[in-house]
């Protein structure tokens, strides 16, 4: 259960060219939901699901996640929070180059100190669920955008989160492979995953998965939609 | 956290260090083989000033407690042999013997060797013993006849008897060894007078004391105590060594400044990496720590590699590099082999030198690639 | 003075740590003044990630200070030849008046920037910095002594001069009246070997009582504080007897040789680690009531205990095992 209270975000505070990203946002998110968050270029889409997912701290307001208030953590706590709660997937798939498919997924897990054989073997299930074991070996920058978007969603399910956050990403894909991703989010939400897609591609949030449906504009939250 | 997490974060960090680091070879190169060569200057300087002087104190340490020589108009001169026998009776004194010996500047050769009378010599008139650098100076070998020049410039020849081994090389190598009556005959030093006199002391605590005696029983007489030679050797070398550091310190700020350049100096790609890192659930302390293993991984593997090259460069090559700065002997000396030695406090003193100047200019600059804001990779 | 690599070494390394230290003071004091967690504000966030950079630097820093700690002693023993009368570090040290100080500061800078050490991973253990100025002050509280200890390290190198006459261990630490620290040989042996055992087991007993029941960190902090200066007495008084096998040789340092195979590092390093953690126990059980510490603070202690408690017994077992196996008896 995710709650925003007076989310305000500001860049660059007590300089001239001073930004509020976010206003004051006040918002219900519930648990294991599918929520797609839309609204203009700018409107502050990323900043907050930046923030929902503990990897920027707001200026001021409150998070509840699952009844704790999350907000005032220093980020050796919020970075455990996020590892162990959140899975991301970004626009751009931030692979990293050079190294493996499979060590690309392993690699979130590492600071936990899981034994490496363990985690190789759940790292390979999970590119077996998605279908690309076969590129386990690839390096990142040799596999098609399909198979590194598999690879990206793999790689978000390492540390078994139970919210996933994914910031457009469909726009590096052609229209069967958006397709192929919003089917494989309803799966995962279908089996309990909260969902939360920022958006303004119309096969994101026209896909009839979305339950909730969250409208921005100028770091307001502008129509919040109950779809469910 | 239990151990055997912690065991295993920190192999996986390695594990990565390491892939990451193989993954940037070129970036890293012209980094590892700049700490390589200082550490390779700094471990030569120290392998060899510390060989020496313990060459040195070996050569030393048979050396006679005090050496007495005869000062005439404030310049060394020969003594009378009476001396000696003045000197035997000193309560404490438990020998005093007269020494013979000298330098001879071979003009054939272009070398220097030092001319030696022993207590007992073991061949007759005409016959010498002489060191392995003197056989390869002069190209010559046991049997051989070797001409030298006389005081009064006549040509005296002696035959090799003997090739005398290497030992301790610093000594022995550039040896002669005559009778008594060749050498005098070579220098023109009449009988009655000596080089200098050795003096051994039974009770090591009296050897002030006797020094002392016997400077006021001859004013003219200068008497060296052994230990003082030691210390001055030992100053020399250490401070020998220490203006070489002082001259290379320029260059081992050179490379302080480079490191924290490349350190700081982050490559889009590894920004990005970073965020990446952080993004998806790495925390500072993390990526802090790996760029501790980072740094050490760099820092062991120049440490080690400099460190046996310049073992192989002092011990194997005889320091070819830097000779004339260090020892300035004669040309004799070109294949002096040292014995190796190295100890736990050259590399506590090495490692204080450069590893520790090497991670502190890190430190900065990891931190502040550490503490990369995570949500940079959802913008970009 | 004298030119040498290590002393080349110490001075730049120890001017490196001040370095360090001076760093982390500075952003110390932005930290006390400007603090608030419950701010998000661009301002805390940067302090946030300073307190990375100063946990860093401070780590770094201890780790140079423990192998310049024994590369001093160890130049000290090297440069004796260079010294009438110097036979071993104890105459280096006594060439001026600032050896010694150096010595014992060096000593005291590990031992606070170890409990520092302590304070701070404790304190990183909980959500809140419960204890951020405090540490913070506790670091700037530091910094006069580590200055202290590089002036007074380059004041002593400087003063080095080679051809001084020095009076060594033979005197120094000899149980005649010349000795630096009479003192020490005040106690008949015999009773001080009983109050070196019995202090002995009496911290370890102290420490299997806090593991056990968690009461006791007190007794066990100051008894552990003292239990470091009780060994390092023994060690002086007559462990070092056995060591050299010698009936008035109590030199500190002449056991750091390679004559001794070293031997004096271990007791070293464990009266050292011995102490810090022991009385990081103590020194945690004043923060123990802290909410977000209350429940972090006990397992850091216990850890703390074993460390502590097994480095004293490596001590004790050390100075046994001298003792039996000794050619020497008293
Ligand atoms: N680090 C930063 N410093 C200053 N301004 C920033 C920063 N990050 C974001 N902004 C500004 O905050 C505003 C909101 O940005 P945000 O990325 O959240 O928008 P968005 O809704 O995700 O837009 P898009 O649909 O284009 O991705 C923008 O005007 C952006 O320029
Ligand atoms: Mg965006």
């Amino acid at each position: 259960m995710i709650v925003l209270d007076k989310i305000r975000k500001v860049f660059n505070q007590g300089m001239p060219n001073e930004l509020v990203a976010v206003h004051g946002a006040a918002l219900d998110l519930g648990s294991a939901r599918f929520i797609v968050l839309k609204g203009p270029s700018g409107s502050g889409k990323t900043t907050l699901l930046s923030i929902v997912g503990c990897m920027t701290r707001p200026t001021s307001g409150r998070i509840i996640l699952d009844s704790r208030e999350i907000s005032g953590l220093p980020e050796r706590f919020l970075t455990k929070i996020r590892r162990e709660t959140f899975g991301f997937i970004f626009q751009q798939f931030n692979l990293i180059r050079g190294v493996t498919a499979l060590e690309n997924v392993m690699v979130p897990a590492y600071p936990r100190g899981e034994k490496y054989s363990l985690l190789r073997d759940r790292a390979m299930a999970l590119l077996e669920l998605f279908n690309i074991s076969r590129k386990a070996a690839s390096r990142a920058e040799w596999l098609s955008g399909g198979e590194a978007q598999r690879v990206v969603i793999a790689r978000a399910l390492i540390n078994n989160p139970s919210i996933i956050i994914a910031d457009e990403p469909t726009a590096h894909l052609d229209t069967g492979l958006s397709h192929e991703f919003m089917e494989i989010m309803g799966r995962l939400h279908q089996e309990g995953k909260m969902i939360i897609i920022a958006s303004h591609d119309p096969i994101v949030y026209e896909s009839g998965l979305a339950d909730m449906l969250v409208g921005m504009r100028d770091g307001r939250i502008e129509s919040v939609r109950d779809l469910a | 956290m239990s151990l055997m997490v912690w065991i295993e974060k920190q192999r996986n960090l390695i594990d990565f260090v390491l892939s990451s680091l193989l993954r940037r070879k070129g970036k890293n190169f012209a980094l590892i083989a700049a700490y390589i060569l200082i550490v390779f200057v700094l471990a030569s300087v120290m392998f060899l000033t510390h060989a020496l002087k313990r060459e040195a104190s070996i050569v030393l340490r048979g050396a006679p407690e005090i050496i007495v020589q005869k000062m005439t108009a404030g310049r060394h001169d020969l003594i009378p042999k009476t001396y000696a026998r003045q000197i035997e009776k000193i309560a404490g004194v438990s020998s005093a013997k007269t020494r013979l010996w000298g330098y001879y500047y071979d003009p054939l050769f272009k070398a220097n060797y030092t001319l030696i009378v022993p207590e007992l010599f073991k061949y007759e008139e005409g016959g010498i013993a002489v060191g392995e650098g003197v056989t390869r100076a002069g190209v010559t070998a046991e049997g051989n006849i070797m001409p030298f020049f006389s005081s009064d410039g006549k040509l005296m020849n002696y035959r090799i008897r003997e090739v005398l081994p290497a030992d301790s090389e610093l000594v022995s190598s550039d040896l002669v060894v005559m009778s008594e009556a060749d050498f005098r005959g070579l220098f023109g030093i009449p009988e009655g007078l000596v080089t200098d006199l050795a003096v051994s002391v039974g009770n090591p605590q009296e050897v002030l004391t006797i020094a002392n005696k016997i400077k006021q029983q001859y004013p003219d007489t200068r008497p060296v105590i052994r230990d003082e030679i030691i210390r001055t050797y030992d100053a020399i070398f250490d401070w020998r060594s220490g203006i070489l550091l002082v001259i290379f310190s320029g260059a081992l700020l050179a490379f302080i400044i480079f490191s924290w350049d490349k350190a700081s100096g982050l490559s889009a790609e590894e920004r990005r990496e970073i965020g990446i890192l952080k993004a998806t659930g790495w925390e500072t302390s993390d990526v802090i720590l790996m760029k501790f293993w980072e740094g050490l991984a760099i820092s062991l593997t120049s440490f080690l590699v400099g460190l046996l090259l310049a073992y192989i460069h002092v011990f194997f090559t005889s320091a070819t590099l830097f000779e004339p700065v260090l020892k300035g002997w004669a040309v004799l000396y070109p294949s002096f082999r040292i014995v190796p030695f190295i100890s736990a406090y050259q590399i506590a003193v090495l490692f204080f030198l450069t590893v520790v100047p090497y991670t502190t200019a890190t430190i900065i600059p990891s931190w502040s690639a550490a503490t990369v804001d995570p949500d940079l990779v959802m913008r970009t | 003075m004298i030119l040498h690599p290590a002393i080349i070494a110490l001075l730049a390394g120890s001017a490196l740590v001040a370095f360090m230290l001076l760093y982390s003071s500075w952003y110390g004091i932005e930290v006390i003044r400007k603090w608030d967690l419950r701010s998000g504000s661009e301002l805390q966030l940067s302090l946030e990630k300073k307190t990375y950079l100063i946990s860093t630097m401070m780590a770094y820093a201890m780790g140079f200070q423990l192998i310049s700690l024994f590369l001093f002693v160890y130049t000290a023993d090297s440069l004796c030849s260079l010294f009438t009368g110097a036979m071993c570090a104890a105459g280096t040290l006594n060439v001026n008046d600032f050896g010694y100080p150096v010595f014992l500061l060096k000593l005291v800078n590990f031992l606070f920037g170890g409990l520092w050490l302590v304070l701070n991973y404790t304190d990183n253990r909980a959500y809140d910095y419960p204890m951020i100025r405090k540490k913070y002050f506790f670091l700037i509280a530091l910094m006069p002594l580590v200055l202290a200890e590089v002036f007074l390290q380059a004041r002593y190198f400087f003063g080095l001069e080679a051809e001084i006459i020095t009076s060594c261990c033979g005197s120094l630490f000899s149980s005649s009246d010349r000795s630096a620290a009479p003192g020490i040989f005040a106690l008949p042996v015999r009773l001080s070997t009983g109050i070196f055992y019995g202090w002995h087991i009496f911290v370890l007993g102290l420490g299997v009582f806090f593991y056990k029941t968690g009461k006791g960190a007190y007794f066990f902090g100051i008894a552990s504080l003292l239990l470091f200066f009780i060994s390092g007495w023994a060690l002086i008084q007559f462990i070092s007897l056995y060591i050299y096998e010698l009936p008035t040789h109590h030199c500190p340092f002449c056991m750091l040789k390679q004559e001794y195979g070293h031997v004096g590092y271990l007791y070293y390093i464990s009266a050292l680690a011995g102490c810090v953690a022991g009385t990081g126990v103590g020194m945690l059980q004043r923060f123990r009531h802290i909410a977000s510490l209350e429940a972090v603070i006990p397992g850091i202690q216990k850890r703390l205990t074993i460390v502590s408690v097994t480095c004293y017994l490596f001590f004790m077992l050390a100075a046994t095992y001298a003792m039996v196996f000794s050619g020497f008896r008293l």
